[in-house]
């Protein structure tokens, strides 16, 4: 038992000081320490038992009390325990200043510290402890130099100070010079070998910073020999184990720094390092609890910054960004330079962008970058936030960068074809195959997002074959394979139940058959997009099971209903669409895609109100913002302007303002919308604003080329009807002709009919009745084309007859140009008794009774004609057998030279006589053919008491061309029209070609007839109700006919398609973000 | 089973070629190849050269029709003015013309044994048989009107008959129209038996099977072919692969195939057993109005010919094997 002997004064006695059983108060001790003046190494003795045994209040109490100037008074010349005294002062409130997180405090504690040592200074400049003790404090202050200055003076002094050299070391260490630091230290351990085991520890640290992990470790293994608790060496050694990144070393860290914890549990290394463990495992209530309790005992920045990062990504992990971003702050702001401790940077970015705050998380990252300007995650994630910024450039050039930093990181060329989707498709395709082929390299499944996007890329671009494999890659194998392998084609039959669109019986028979029907959620876009694209392929037989199978697992995938219906639709099956577009509806009520179809085939089935309700409904649903409804609606208006019986002009004109205001609406929205846009230009149109309509229609054209999914006919026979309108026919038929192939595979009777409406109109006879045959071929039920063609070929006989010179031939055509008008004619007539075509038999009578006159007309004409061939004929006769005559004549008067015979003489004077009555003949002759000449001409009389007629007829005429060429502009407009519904039905996938059909179908044959008639010019004079205004509705039948069926239906799949892309792009962002965790997690 | 081309005869008509036929092989001459055109011309072409024989005037309008006698000696042509005119094929000589106001002329076809002729009569929703012998009008075949609720019949769902097919033992006749709907017919009883459905948009080309009675593909512009069983009423099968409408469909001698011609420009070769597109042909410019395989019979019997013809005014020859 250790004790003490305070020699009593001016005797030999000691007074025994138990050392373990000091009293509790120092007064006592001191009492005695002051009363027998005890020599001042004891004083100091008993302070720092005290202060072993934690008694910090009694040691200072009696250092102080032994640093009084009473002390100094009486002990004046005892130097060295003096300072001693003073010194332990100084180092107890270096230590108090260290260890104090208070500021204030601290800095109270400093001053207290260098007044002692300051003190102790003055009783001995040259003492080597109180320049180590000022060099410790020094050290505490963060003030290196200086530190180092005093440990030096030190050692200058003696070389082999071990205090010195320790300080000196931990000097060097802090400067970051290792080796030297190394040195001293060991310089230490030689002077003084049994020194604490505190000297080790800086050997290993040097050491471990050093790289010398194996002598690191060697070095904290003594330590701990040495001191079996010493909780630096045990964290030193852990951090080593879990360096070591393997289980057995993590595990062998683990067990250290949980005894470290236990040793002691407030060091806040430790308890970082368990957090961080905790973390990964997943135990976020200890995470917490440990780093606050790391935060609570350190102050050290750095460690503090630390203990703010593991509970930041704490909170990151669990999705709570608020409380994350606060803490990633909290961390930020203990760190001076972001080179020591860049990771909150980059967890702070990470929160800021799913908190959207870009600007700043922009920054944060910046700084990562500053520190590692290679690394690919954040030049990604650089490149997302420009790309959100809306700097879209700036986000290529930073994820184009990663991609050549890391040319094998797959994910980052995912993420630039995503980039490069808006505005780039084949680039975004490069780089997506670049990422299939870096996956496929990497021995990873290829994620069947990508896959996907591929593919939809591929069928945007017309590759459809290749997206097709690519399609059949992302789904792999599964039940779906049964329906589209040729090779188990046969074994089920699913072509049987393709046109029972709702028939689900195939899958059960399936799943009975034991069969597992299955399909993944992941992969439901994909087979989504695979339909699709058999549907563009034209095999929409599998394409309409794959949906079904789609809906038979997913029986609320609205978009498979809406295909569906559409290829019901595409073949004609109405009644059937409008029942699966009402099973999407049963899904979704208020689904604005599946509104807008039911609007469009309630159009197609005639329903005007209740397609109007619909389609208002549409619009309602998005609250008027889905462009596609207001369009149908616009086209509604439209259609109801042009359609209007009774042609009420007032109601025209609201209808038309309605329908210009609500595209209108529409390219307010969408300033891009081709559909509106070419609505707008209709409405132009139908005002008469050429020009302006011209120059829209013209730039629609060009915007709408080049994308397999716009496809937009509508704009290319506006164009058409414009030209036509402004007289400029070579060009209407050039755009007709144009649009009719490359559109619709030359199947359009109704463009066929505006092209022989041109030709007429520019009088070419031939092309007029050839396309009107054509178009009677394709749609031989339409018995207005007959018509048409009745008329034209009636007109093409009357200009013939009208010609100043025509030949026999010519006149033969006419003929028989007129014999088959007859027969059209009697034949619609005939026909109208059987049907209801909306001809008006009367007016096919007048037809036929004109062209039965003409005929007869035609045939006198025919007979002068060839009767004329006949005169021609015979006046050549006629000279030859004068010819023959005077030839005989030169005989005979050589004959009479010859024999001069008078008799003979008197002969020939007979024969002459008979001659000249052979002339007399002929001129009689003549004269009688004059003379029917003449008759003729009162033929022609009557032909002409009908030409005037027909003049008079012209008259009108030219007061009809007003009308007409409103009409056509009318026309010209209402094909914009439906063009432009077109478009809207593009935006929907839907809709709007029934309107028109039906108008035309509705329209078309009473205007359509009329507007025939309206060509005749005699049609107009039959007409008595055939004002101007019918041959303008006529024409718009004819231009409203135009079309806008198959644009709708091209329109429908571009819309679906960008519904996936969105899709996938979702998914994508999805897979990213995990991405994202996971590299923080890395880190 | 595959197609080679043989041989195209560009400009063949001096317009769209629109039916097609072959005149079967008589004593004298090998089989003939018949084609009608826009250009109201009736051309013969031998094959396997494709050299032509003759051109036949008369019609007033375009050439919508061709048909043959299955002996070879006669054959049958109609236009657009709703005239058929019967002649005899090597000697041009007219037999006799045909016209049952206020019936249209669109397809026409011999019966098997060529004792009849059907005349698919357009908009009077029927079908005319005329006897071959004394060309006279037999029967009319009309399609009962149908009591649908649909009071405002628009002029394209009619029952506008297009189409006409002769069952190979001359017992079923199905006509194909409008509005999508197949009507068959028993020729013998002269009545009408059922519709079969699933089309929706007109029927162009109708051919039985010539093996199986009850087997019957139809071609529709929905683009569709599709396979019935004609007795079963039934739909057995469906092929899809046309990217617009199918205009005609012809079913090889030997059974195991048909060939389609479509808008699309492309004639496609079917595989009955696989029931899919093995073969698809681009060489037309534009639309394919006819197919027709040549029948066998002559003296190279083992050839198979198939013939096409466009808008495009050629006629293609191909080599089926």
């Amino acid at each position: 038992m250790a004790s003490v002997y305070i020699p009593v004064q001016n005797s030999e006695e000691e007074v025994r000081v138990n050392l373990d059983q000091l009293p509790r108060d120092a007064s006592d001790i001191l009492d005695i320490l002051k009363a027998e003046q005890a020599p001042l190494d004891l004083w100091l003795i008993i302070a720092r038992e005290y202060f072993k045994q934690g008694k910090v209040d009694q040691f200072r109490q009696i250092l102080e009390e032994g640093a009084s100037p009473e002390i100094d008074e009486y002990y004046a010349d005892i130097r060295y325990e003096r300072i001693a005294i003073l010194n332990a002062l100084g180092a107890y409130y270096s230590y108090l200043g260290k260890i104090e997180t208070k500021q204030r405090e601290k800095e109270e504690h400093f001053i207290l510290a260098t007044q002692y040592y300051n003190k102790a200074s003055r009783i001995d400049m040259h003492e080597p402890s109180t320049w180590v003790g000022k060099g410790q404090l020094l050290l505490a202050k963060g003030e290196v130099e200086q530190a180092s200055a005093a440990f030096k003076i030190v050692l200058d002094g003696d070389r082999d100070n071990v205090p010195a050299l320790l300080g000196q070391a931990c000097v060097e260490f802090n400067r970051g010079r290792f080796s030297d630091s190394l040195e001293l230290y060991k310089r230490a351990l030689q002077v003084f070998p049994n020194c604490p085991a505190a000297v080790r520890l800086g050997i290993g640290l040097c050491r471990y910073k050093l790289g010398q992990f194996e002598k690191a470790r060697q070095a904290f293994e003594r330590v701990l020999q040495l001191d079996p608790e010493n909780v630096e060496a045990l964290v030193a050694l852990a951090i080593m184990d879990l360096r070591a990144n393997e289980a057995v070393g993590i595990r062998k860290g683990m067990v250290k720094m949980q005894r470290a914890f236990e040793l002691y549990p407030y060091c806040a290394m430790a308890l970082n390092y368990l957090a961080n463990h905790f973390f990964f495992t997943g135990q976020h209530f200890l995470v917490e609890q440990l780093t606050e309790t790391a935060l609570a005992v350190t102050n050290h920045g750095p460690t503090k910054s630390h203990s703010y990062y593991n509970l930041a990504r704490s909170y990151h992990s669990k999705g709570d960004y608020d409380k994350a971003g606060v803490y990633y702050m909290a961390s930020v702001k203990e760190i001076s330079k972001p080179h020591e401790f860049v990771f909150p940077y980059y967890g702070l970015g990470q929160v800021q962008i799913k908190l959207g705050d870009f600007r700043s998380a922009l920054s944060n990252f910046e700084k990562v970058l500053e520190v590692y300007p290679d690394n690919c995650e954040t030049l990604k994630a650089l490149a997302y936030i420009y790309v959100q910024l809306g700097q879209t450039d700036k986000g290529h050039e930073f994820i184009r960068k990663a991609t050549k930093i890391d040319p094998r990181d797959a994910q980052a060329f995912l993420e630039l074809g995503e980039l490069l989707i808006l505005s780039d498709t084949g680039a975004a395709l490069d780089a997506f195959k670049t990422a299939r082929t870096l996956f496929k390299k990497g021995g990873e499944d290829v994620p069947i997002e990508l896959l996907n996007n591929i593919g939809v890329l591929q069928f945007e671009r017309g590759e459809f074959e290749l997206a097709k494999q690519t399609f059949k890659e992302a789904l792999g194998d599964g039940i779906w394979l049964s329906f589209f392998s040729e090779a188990n084609k046969t074994s089920i039959d699913a072509a049987t139940s393709t046109l029972q669109f709702k028939d689900m019986q195939l899958f059960h028979d399936l799943e009975s058959n034991g069969h597992h029907v299955e399909v993944p959620w992941d992969k439901v876009t994909v087979l989504f997009n695979l339909a699709r694209l058999l549907e563009q392929l034209n095999e929409s037989g599998t394409a309409s099971v794959l949906y079904r199978l789609i809906l038979f697992k997913y029986p609320d995938y609205i978009d498979a209903y809406l295909r569906l219906a559409a290829i019901a639709k595409a073949r004609n099956n109405i009644l059937l669409s409008i029942e699966l577009v009402n099973d999407a509806l049963k899904v979704d009520v208020k689904c604005p895609n599946a509104l807008s179809m039911l609007g469009e085939l309630e159009l197609k089935n005639d329903d005007w109100v209740k397609a109007k309700e619909t389609l208002r409904r549409a619009s309602d649903a998005t609250d008027g913002k889905d462009s596609y409804a207001t369009l149908s609606l616009g086209n509604w208006n439209y259609f109801a302007a042009v359609r209007n019986e009774k042609r009420n002009p007032k109601l025209e004109a609201t209808h038309l303002e309605k329908a210009k205001e609500l595209y209108t609406r529409v390219m307010i929205q969408h300033s891009a919308n081709l559909y509106a846009a070419n609505g707008a230009a209709v409405v132009f149109a139908e005002k008469g604003h050429f020009d302006v309509s011209k120059d829209i229609f013209a730039q629609v054209q060009e915007a709408a080329s080049g994308s397999v999914f716009v496809q937009m006919p509508d704009v290319w026979i506006n164009l058409a009807h414009v030209y036509f309108a402004q007289g400029n026919f070579a060009l209407a038929v050039k755009m007709y002709q144009n649009c009719l192939r490359k559109f619709y595979h030359n199947t359009d009777s109704q463009i066929l009919l505006y092209l022989a409406r041109t030709h007429y109109e520019a009088e070419q006879w031939q092309d007029c009745i050839k396309t009107l045959q054509r178009a009677i071929h394709l749609a031989p039920s339409n018995y207005t084309l007959r018509f048409d063609a009745g008329v034209a070929m009636q007109k093409f006989s009357a200009s013939t007859l009208q010609k100043a010179k025509r030949t026999a031939d010519e006149v033969r055509a006419t003929v028989a140009g007129l014999q088959n008008a007859v027969r059209i004619f009697s034949q619609l007539s005939a026909a109208s008794n059987l049907h209801i075509h909306g001809f008006d038999e009367k007016k096919i009578d007048t037809h036929v009774g004109y062209c039965t006159h003409l005929l007869s007309a035609a045939k006198v004409h025919l007979e002068a004609a060839e009767r004329e061939e006949q005169q021609i004929r015979q006046r050549q006769e006629l000279a030859r057998q004068v010819a023959l005559a005077e030839e005989a004549r030169r005989k005979a008067e050589e004959q009479r030279k010859i024999q001069m015979d008078r008799r003979k003489h008197e002969d020939e004077l007979k024969i002459v006589q008979q001659q000249e009555e052979n002339f007399k003949r002929v001129k009689e002759q003549w004269k009688s053919s004059t003379h029917s000449k003449r008759r003729e001409r009162s033929d022609d009389e009557d032909g002409g008491t009908a030409e005037k007629k027909r003049r008079k007829g012209g008259k009108r005429r030219k007061k009809d061309k007003h009308s007409k060429s409103h009409n056509d502009t009318e026309e010209a407009e209402a094909d914009m029209m439906d063009e432009q519904e077109m478009e809207d039905e593009d935006v929907d996938m839907n809709s709007r070609e029934e309107p028109q059909t039906q108008m035309n179908d509705d329209e078309e044959n009473p205007h359509g007839l009329l507007a025939l008639a309206g060509l005749e010019d005699s049609d107009a004079d039959d007409e008595p109700a055939g004002p101007p205004s019918t041959i303008s509705r006529r024409r718009q039948a004819l231009s409203e006919s135009d079309d806008d069926q198959p644009i709708m239906r091209q329109t429908s799949p571009v819309r679906e398609q960008s519904v996936d892309m969105e899709e996938s792009d979702g998914e994508i962002r999805d897979e990213k973000r995990h991405e994202d965790d996971g590299s923080d997690e890395e880190k | 089973m595959k197609l080679a081309g043989i041989k195209s005869i560009d400009n063949a008509h001096d317009d769209s070629v629109w039916a097609v036929t072959w005149a079967p092989a008589t004593a004298t001459r090998p089989p003939l190849l018949l084609t009608g055109s826009l250009d109201e011309t009736v051309r013969l072409w031998k094959s396997d050269d494709l050299v032509l024989e003759r051109t036949n005037t008369g019609h007033c309008l375009g050439v919508a029709s061709v048909a043959a006698h299955p002996l070879g000696s006669i054959a049958a042509s109609s236009s657009l003015d709703s005239f058929v005119r019967v002649f005899d094929v090597d000697s041009n000589a007219t037999i006799a013309t045909l016209e049952a106001p206020p019936s249209e002329v669109w397809q026409m076809r011999f019966d098997p044994k060529g004792a009849i002729l059907a005349v698919a009569g357009g908009g009077s929703a029927s079908v005319n048989l005329w006897d071959t012998s004394t060309w006279e009008l037999v029967v009319t075949l009309s399609i009962p009107r149908v009591e649908g609720p649909k009071p405002s019949d628009k002029s394209g769902s009619k029952k506008f008959v297009l189409s006409v097919a002769w069952s190979p033992d001359g017992k079923r006749l199905a006509c194909g129209s409008m509005d999508g709907t197949i009507s068959v017919f028993d020729v013998q009883r002269a009545k009408f038996l059922h519709h079969l459905e699933g089309h929706f948009m007109p029927v162009r080309s109708l051919v039985y099977s010539p093996y199986d009675p009850r087997l019957l593909f139809s071609a529709s512009d929905d683009g569709n072919v599709h396979m019935y069983d004609a007795e079963g009423k039934a739909l057995v099968g469906t092929m899809s692969g046309h990217a617009s409408w199918v205009l005609c469909v012809d079913v090889s001698p030997d059974g195991a195939a048909i060939a389609t011609g479509s808008s699309d420009r492309t004639v496609r070769l079917w595989d009955l057993n696989m029931r899919a597109s093995v073969q698809t042909m681009s060489n037309h410019t534009d639309q394919v109005w006819g197919v027709a395989f040549r029948p066998p019979g002559g003296n190279d019997v083992r050839s198979g010919r198939l013939a096409s013809v466009s808008d495009d005014k050629s006629i293609s020859l191909y080599d089926y094997s």
